[in-house]
């Protein structure tokens, strides 16, 4: 059970660093007003990688086991 | 003014005369999507708290987090993703042509340019309560070509835009007619 829910985690968090990836690329690329873009990349990455880190800490703080039991899986 | 903006393919001695987005409004009302999504991930723990009195004690609790947690995740990303479409979508004038770039969605960047010359007419249009309580509208830019209009939307200040416009084509105009005037008279 752990496992499956460890994979669909992994996909759901390379789809969000997937969708990141473009987000910044769309950022640095186009330079149409450096400052601005540059302002909003460092919002960007450090509230992102912040609630990416929240989310694995409270990833790991759910207790799998004892939800699938109580599902009967 | 515009020292810090810059395009694709820019010139020379090509100054920027007004740079646009779309109004402001325009954006807020995309961002009301954004604070709905907080506003329900927010009720819905208060929802189940208050149905379960237990439920910070319960090994649910956890899972909830978690799962608010992963939505904001997505809504994080979804705002970044309304700001870019609204900072890449611009209108540029300068002295010597007005370029359009639309981004729509990722990956997919569309550029035109209209030379001043080449326009004929200019309207502006500001339709419905709020576009004019806070002056914004579209602006149609007819030209001589084949592709009927060239179209400014949402932007602020569209009748102070559309002057502008019309000022830099006659001025452009005056010139062309002038350099054409000292070429045919064999000026230097």
């Amino acid at each position: 059970m752990s496992g499956i829910v460890t994979i669909l985690y992994a996909i759901l968090i390379m789809i969000y660093i997937a969708m990141g990836a473009a987000i910044v690329f769309h950022m640095l690329h186009y330079k149409i007003n450096r400052h601005a873009s540059m302002i909003m990349f460092f919002i960007y990455a450090i509230g992102g990688s912040l609630l990416l880190l929240s989310n694995f800490i409270l990833f790991n703080s759910v207790n799998w086991y004892q939800i699938a039991s109580n599902f009967r899986f | 003014m515009y020292e810090e903006f810059h395009f694709p393919g820019q010139r020379e001695n090509e100054n920027i005369i007004l740079f646009l987005r779309r109004h402001w409004f325009i954006f807020l009302k995309r961002l009301l999507l954004i604070i709905a999504a907080i506003m329900a991930l927010v009720f819905i723990y208060f929802a189940f708290s208050a149905l379960n009195h237990n439920f910070a004690e319960s090994e649910f609790h956890n899972l909830l987090l978690f799962g608010e947690s992963l939505a904001t995740l997505f809504v994080w990303n979804f705002f970044f993703i309304l700001w870019l479409d609204f900072y890449l979508d611009a209108w540029i004038v300068t002295n010597e042509r007005i370029i359009n770039i639309a981004q729509r969605g990722f990956f997919n960047r569309d550029i035109s340019e209209l030379k001043l010359t080449k326009i004929q007419d200019v309207t502006s249009e500001i339709i419905g309560v709020i576009p004019t309580l806070l002056n914004y509208g579209n602006i149609y830019v007819q030209t001589a070509g084949k592709e009927e209009r060239f179209t400014f939307y949402q932007i602020p200040n569209p009748n102070y835009v559309k002057n502008v416009i019309v000022e830099l084509q006659e001025k452009e105009r005056q010139s062309e007619e002038k350099e054409l005037g000292s070429f045919v008279r064999g000026e230097p």
